[in-house]
């Protein structure tokens, strides 16, 4: 039986375009200020410290734990780094909270970071390989294909995405620490802004951030003296399949309904919709929403849209998805799969502010990453499991 | 590019890539008072001047900002003779990497020695910066150290 662990503390950062005004350290001692500050710890209080980020070449800072660790008071304290690409703030919170529950740590700081201004990720996605024919420019090449698949498959209708932008894109501006607010949002705005790749248009998709997120994991001793009510991890699963192989489903992936299932069984799930009060997930173009919904389980295959269009996803609808406006209104990408597992911590903890879901119990956070081949899920409860 | 082998495609493939750097406030402070051919460094906790700044006291965490102006002397404290310089090495002749102890400062800082020959260098010598005629806020500011 594995001791149990909880959130004590989250933080996060103003997420930006450009935070010129810090650091690399500087960004992620924000978070991490912010993260003791909730939590009512110190430095002294941290047993070890698990950090994660995108590839290094995203920034051109190479292991860049090791220059960060001064910054992160890891100075003779185990330091663990996380590669896990998109999904890697979700598994990194994950290695950190299975050092709890293993027993090991009584708290562990959890870090995410990246600080796209330093570096170009959409062209660094984008190689041109000579005698191959280039067909990416950046994720969103990559993705729109898959998007136009499920579109087939599922016949819905054309302005799903459109839905799920001016959703997300209300719910941001709820959200003190979104990168990109358009106050006046409308279904018009969306629908007339610049086709990127079809059918993804400019306001259908994530912007490039600046940005950290940090967790205090606490054993049940250590949650028992923190300062506000903690977020008890119910369960937690990750899984991985390879960019290619002969039948994969890239819509649908494997991999993502295998994760998902493991942690339903883990957390005592058993109808998604019903048992979860909402969730984040990693939607970084607006299709997957709907892609998500169905892979997770929320909804039968070739159903997820209808979630989209009946309003069940918004903050009033039965089941809310991305309350904080999601990784559509801010991407460090690093950090993206933490703040959704952050998010999930402060709607159950009752510490949502604005975009607080009444009476949360149990919330998922979801993250993604590679060519929608690494899945990290968790699930947070207010009541103790 | 490789040369063409007899009925193989070859093209070059270069992969380019910028990078930028926001160095914050007090990184900046040092590569300011460079432009201005002063060195300066951060008073830790315990009291230690330490050279380049850091930005949080590598043993509490601890955010630290007050700026202390060092050197322009120091010491060598230890050193390693380069006789046959690369290209991209920053003096075209034969040099030391040594660790200086700015006067003032509790750390030592990587740079350069031009001292003309091995048997010149010692541990423990006396050092001084030559500095660039027009500073522009970056280490090489200092070309390098020089016996005093």
């Amino acid at each position: 039986m594995a001791e149990r662990c909880a959130v004590i503390g989250v933080g996060q950062t103003k997420h930006d375009v450009k935070r010129t005004d810090v650091s690399l350290p500087g960004l992620l001692r924000e978070a991490v200020d912010r993260a003791f500050a909730d939590a009512g710890v110190g430095w002294r209080d941290i047993d070890a410290v698990v950090i994660g980020k995108a590839p290094d070449m995203f920034e051109g800072t190479m292991m860049p734990e090791l220059y960060l660790a001064d910054a992160l008071g890891a100075a003779g304290k185990p330091m663990l780094r996380v590669h896990t690409a998109g999904s890697v703030g979700g598994s990194t919170a994950i290695v950190a909270a299975q050092l709890v529950h293993a027993g090991i740590h009584e708290r562990v700081l959890t870090v995410a970071y990246e600080k796209q201004s330093e570096g170009n990720a959409m062209w660094a996605l984008t190689v041109r390989i000579p005698f191959q024919q280039a067909i990416v420019a950046g994720a969103g090449g990559y993705f729109a294909p898959l998007i136009r698949a499920y579109m087939r498959r599922s016949g819905a209708p054309e302005d799903t995405g459109i839905r799920v932008a001016l959703k997300d894109r209300q719910n941001a501006a709820k959200n003190p620490y979104s990168h990109l607010v358009f106050p006046d949002v409308s279904y018009e705005m969306i629908a007339g802004s610049p086709m990127l790749w079809d059918p993804i248009r400019y306001m259908e998709t994530c912007p490039s951030s600046d940005g950290a997120c940090a967790m205090v994991l606490a054993s049940e001793a250590a949650a028992k003296r923190a300062r506000q009510a903690p977020a008890w991890v119910h369960g937690t699963a990750m899984r991985s399949e390879p960019t290619m192989f002969a039948g994969r489903d890239q819509v649908n992936p494997r991999a993502g309904r295998d994760c998902a299932a493991e942690l339903y069984r883990k957390a005592g799930i058993t109808d998604p919709r019903r048992d979860l009060d909402c969730a984040e997930i990693y939607v970084p173009f607006s299709w997957f929403e709907p892609m998500w919904m169905e892979n997770l389980g929320f909804a039968p295959e070739g159903e997820g849209w209808k979630m989209t269009q009946e309003g069940a996803t918004a903050l009033d609808g039965d089941m809310p998805i991305n309350p904080s406006g999601g990784v559509l209104s801010s991407n460090p990408i690093g950090a993206s799969g933490m703040i959704r597992f952050a998010e999930a911590a402060l709607q159950v903890r009752g510490l949502a502010g604005e975009h607080q879901v009444p009476g949360a119990e149990r919330a998922l956070g979801h993250a993604y990453g590679g060519g929608s081949q690494f899945f990290a899920m968790w699930i947070v409860g207010r009541a103790r499991p | 590019m490789a040369a063409a082998i007899a009925g193989r495609l070859t093209a070059a493939h270069v992969l380019e890539y910028p990078y930028r750097r926001s160095v914050g406030p007090v990184l900046g402070a040092f590569f300011t008072g460079l432009t201005e051919r002063r060195v300066t460094g951060v008073k830790a906790r315990d009291g230690r001047i330490l050279v380049p700044p850091v930005e949080y006291d590598p043993d509490t965490g601890e955010a630290i900002s007050e700026m202390v102006e060092v050197g322009p002397g120091g010491v060598v404290t230890t050193w390693a003779w380069v006789e046959k310089p690369r290209r991209k090495h920053p003096l075209d002749r034969p040099f030391a990497w040594a660790l200086i102890r700015l006067d003032g400062a509790g750390s030592a800082m990587l740079h350069v020695v031009d001292a003309g020959s091995a048997a010149a260098m010692e541990t423990g010598m006396r050092v001084r910066p030559r500095w660039k005629d027009e500073p522009e806020g970056n280490i090489r500011d200092i070309v390098c150290f020089e016996p005093e």
